[in-house]
């Protein structure tokens, strides 16, 4: 560092901070890689998701395994717990900082490190974002596989923590089938590599133990993620209908019939319209549900499946089977299905969206209870889903500054959960557990199951700093969550 | 404080992030302070919670290339532009942002004679190399340049202020390439001598209000179509509607279109030539592909005239341009061309065509050769 730099650290170092947490921090990693400003700590104290703002201490921009691994140190000399976060797209709380942690913001390692198209292999950094890996492997015939909706904006370090699906889930499989290895900072300070590039590694599967721990196992440096060949055929279907049940009885019983498409998604009507006003792809306004099918291979397979596929459609009632014409057209539709979370704004400033999963054979009469559900409590629902594995996504759109709206919205939440719950459903298809899940886990998973899975995470982390307050409710977590969201002394007033 | 927003517009954002990757700024800090989000959510803490404006959250709004990038990018259609122009004017107007000497910067803009001496006198001055580099102003202004005339009354080209004394040739060029259509033009020179848009962009809408007036006063009276050759002008010109709010603004705005969008429409009036032995990429101007709409025209219409025209892979990232912005904020500025020239490189054409006198200025800083499309368009016809 120049003498000017150093002289600009001392200032703003005088300017900023009494808080000899903050100046270690500055010390490893430069003043412009520290923010502690009333706007950043307001801006980091809330994801995408609509659960109470925690309460963020510094934010750090590391750019290195190294310069992680001295956040990690000055953490543990000050008592601070530790918050990854990507592009904080999350709609699970999961990046929402709870007691007044240091957070570390991965956006700026986002190296594509290495491409290895024979083993299939690419090392990328955690901040790397999601799209813009599949768009570097385009002239290289390849792809990344996970296709959240959110694709464009979150990264691929968000995608591990999340184990985050996508529409093309369905024939890949989730991130956990996509990531090789894991270069991990634990908490401690120590990196381990989890997994590794055999086949077969050797010893107890600790890369699939992090992959869905939301930053509670520690913070990931480096990502050796698999990569797909891109399919010589693809075909996309648009599938309207008069009821949604028909769409959800469609996508049963193609799956029962023994084809895998790479994806099924259903929206029904509102979501729809709402979606067709911002992409203008053609999306029929008039039918009650859409279902949106895609199959690829080689293609004698691609036009059989497409063929079975609408005549399935046709038995299930539905009015309209229209196929892409062309690439251009296919990918109006998939942008409209995959900004449809943003699209809502069209109708109500704020919005709450539920992931659990229930079996396919019980989408519709699940789905007939949600809107039973929402009716009864007076909550705007539409659904949008990845039908073919049965991850539901039911919007509930409110304006917070109606009073007692939230509380309904909530109540109506926790009915939508106990429904799937009681189908034989999960919890959570991709979202993760974040602080949203958490008072449902009990209801999901037994006290012995919780047990075990605290005391997996307190081998990784004792202390528990590494994103406190999250995925395990209290009384199995170390942590008071209560006490997390209150400021804690000391901390700038 | 109270910025003045919209509560409606405001409410549109739910904070779903999918603007971030759009955003130069974020892109290369990895800040949420430095995107759309943040700048939104800053924007609510300050109006609706009374946060108080501190260095940091004006340097967010400050920092805002306001390429409108994250526009497109929103399927909730929240209108950045307007909030971020409303931001900047309180802000402007409250002494917090655009302090005098940028204020009395832009004066020369509305006062042709003044902005062309200076021109010259800069254009002098560069030659002598006595000026500073890192300011990023053209090395190779012209001391005179050619005089426009008018060839007919079918259709106004605005020649505007910076441009007109900065690259007079992109104009001659346009001027010949219409007439090569069939089009007799005329020149507007001292008729509308600045959009404003540079002026509202720093907040200075009451200024911008004042051009407008001038501009729609001394070009009305008919139904010409007014021609503009910069993105940023025609974008500004195109929002006069908005900004005025009256039924003449919007009239006059919808007699505006820029060439390129013009010429797509007439393109089989144009001669068959031999095209340029070039191979083009094209760069879309923020206020052309984001505001406007109408970047793919530039496609259509350069594509007889050049050998071979590629595409960025960027997906129409600013190159942080931004009017005054790369004067403003050189590093911000610098860090975010850096990623449109590595795109650039990466199909390695002969030349790039913008759009934009801006962009083409800044991107030329960096030694990248730049042409407008009606420069080129003109060389094939001519040659």
């Amino acid at each position: 560092m120049n003498l000017l730099g150093k002289a600009k650290d001392l200032l703003g170092r005088a300017s900023a901070s009494n808080d000899p947490l903050v100046d270690d921090l500055v010390d490893a990693l430069g003043s412009d890689a520290v923010k502690v400003d009333a706007a950043h700590r307001a801006l980091y104290a809330h994801d995408a998701s609509v659960f109470d703002a925690g309460f963020a201490g510094p934010t750090c921009y590391p750019e290195t395994t190294e310069q992680v691994v001295a956040i990690m140190a000055v953490a543990e000399k000050h008592g601070r717990a530790v918050v990854p976060r990507g592009a904080g797209t999350g709609l699970a709380g999961g990046a929402i900082p709870l007691g007044a942690p240091v957070i570390v913001a991965l956006t700026k390692m986002n190296q594509i490190h290495d491409v290895d198209t024979v083993n299939r292999v690419a090392w990328v950094g955690p901040g790397v974002v999601n799209l813009d890996l599949t768009n570097h492997l385009r002239p290289f015939g390849f792809h990344f596989a996970p296709d959240p909706s959110s694709q464009q904006v979150c990264t691929i370090g968000g995608n591990v923590a999340n184990n985050s699906g996508g529409p093309h889930c369905l024939a890949y499989g989730v991130t956990d089938a996509h990531v090789a290895a894991v270069e991990v900072v634990l908490i401690d300070g120590s990196v381990a590599m989890l997994g590794g590039l055999e086949d077969e590694p050797d010893g107890l599967d600790l890369r699939g133990a992090f992959v869905g721990s939301e930053g509670t196992l520690g913070i990931a440096t480096k990502v050796a993620v698999r990569i797909t060949k891109n399919p010589p055929a693809v075909t996309t279907l648009l599938l309207s209908f008069d009821s949604v049940a028909d769409a959800a009885n469609t996508v049963s019983e193609v799956i029962a019939a023994g084809v895998v498409p790479a994806a099924m998604e259903v929206m029904d009507q509102r979501i729809t319209v709402a979606v067709e006003n911002y992409v203008g792809a053609g999306y029929p306004r008039d039918a009650a549900a859409v279902l949106l099918a895609e199959v690829e291979g080689l293609e004698a397979g691609v036009a059989l499946d497409a063929k079975k596929i609408s005549e399935i459609g046709r038995a299930n009632n539905a009015t309209q089977v229209r196929v892409a014409a062309t690439d251009e057209e296919r990918a109006l539709l998939w942008k409209g299905r995959k900004t449809a979370f943003g699209a809502i704004a069209q109708i109500a400033p704020d919005y709450y969206l539920h992931d659990t999963v229930v079996p396919r054979a019980k989408l519709a009469a699940v789905l007939e209870q949600v809107y039973e559900i929402a009716d009864r409590h007076d909550v705007i629902v539409m659904n949008v889903f990845h039908a073919g594995d049965g991850n539901l996504h039911p919007l509930l759109l409110f304006d917070r500054t109606v009073e007692g709206t939230l509380e309904r919205v909530h109540a109506a939440g926790a009915e939508i959960v106990r429904a799937s719950l009681d189908a034989g459903g999960v919890l959570s298809g991709e979202h993760g557990v974040g602080v949203e899940k958490q008072p449902y886990m009990a209801e999901m998973f037994t006290d012995a199951d919780l047990d075990h899975q605290n005391r997996l995470r307190q081998s990784f982390d004792p202390v528990c700093r590494a994103n406190p307050g999250k995925v395990l409710p209290m009384g199995h977590s170390c942590a008071d969550i209560q006490s997390l969201r209150q400021t804690p002394p000391g901390v700038w007033g | 404080m109270d910025l003045h927003l919209n509560k409606e517009e405001l409410n549109t954002c739910v904070q779903c992030g999918l603007c971030l990757p759009h955003c130069p700024t974020f892109r290369v800090t990895g800040d949420e302070a430095m995107s759309p989000r943040g700048r939104i959510k800053l924007m609510r803490e300050v109006q609706d919670h009374d946060a108080p404006l501190t260095k940091e959250v004006i340097r967010s709004f400050e920092t805002c290339v306001q390429c409108r990038g994250c526009e497109p990018a929103c399927p909730s259609g929240v209108p950045y532009g307007h909030l971020m122009e409303q931001t900047r004017e309180t802000l402007a107007e409250a002494g917090e942002i655009t302090p005098l000497w940028q204020r009395l910067a832009f004066k020369p803009l509305e006062q042709p004679v003044a902005l062309k001496m200076g021109s010259a006198a800069l254009a002098i001055a560069a030659k002598a190399k006595l000026v500073p580099k890192r300011l990023g102003l053209p090395a190779d202004l012209a001391v005179r340049q050619e005089s426009l005339t008018a060839s007919g009354d079918d259709l106004y080209l605005f020649t505007g202020c910076v441009m007109d004394a900065w690259q007079r040739d992109v104009h001659a060029a346009g001027q010949r390439v219409l007439e090569a259509a069939g089009f007799g033009v005329t020149p507007t020179g001292s008729l509308a001598p600045c959009c404003g848009a540079l002026q509202a962009h720093a907040g200075l809408l009451d200024t911008t209000r004042d051009l407008a007036q001038t501009m729609m006063s001394s070009l009305s009276g008919d139904d010409r179509p007014i021609l503009v050759d910069s993105a940023g002008c025609g974008a500004a010109m195109k929002d006069y509607g908005h900004l005025l709010g009256t039924p003449e603004a919007q009239a006059f705005s919808a007699r505006v279109f820029d060439i390129q969008e013009w010429l797509a429409q007439h393109v089989a009036s144009l001669p068959k030539v031999e095209p340029l032995d070039l191979v083009v990429a094209v760069q879309d101007p923020c206020h052309l592909r984001h505001v406007q709409k109408v970047h793919l025209a530039t496609r259509t219409v350069l594509a007889p005239f050049v050998r071979q025209l590629v595409e960025l892979d960027d997906d129409g990232l600013c190159c942080g341009a931004g009017g005054a912005f790369s004067v403003l904020e050189p590093e911000l500025a610098g860090d975010i061309r850096a990623r449109k020239v590595d795109a650039i490189q990466r199909v390695s054409p002969d030349v790039v065509a913008s759009a934009n006198p801006g962009c083409s200025m800044h991107l030329g800083g960096a030694g990248v050769a730049t042409e407008h499309p009606m420069t080129l368009i003109d060389r094939a016809l001519t040659t």
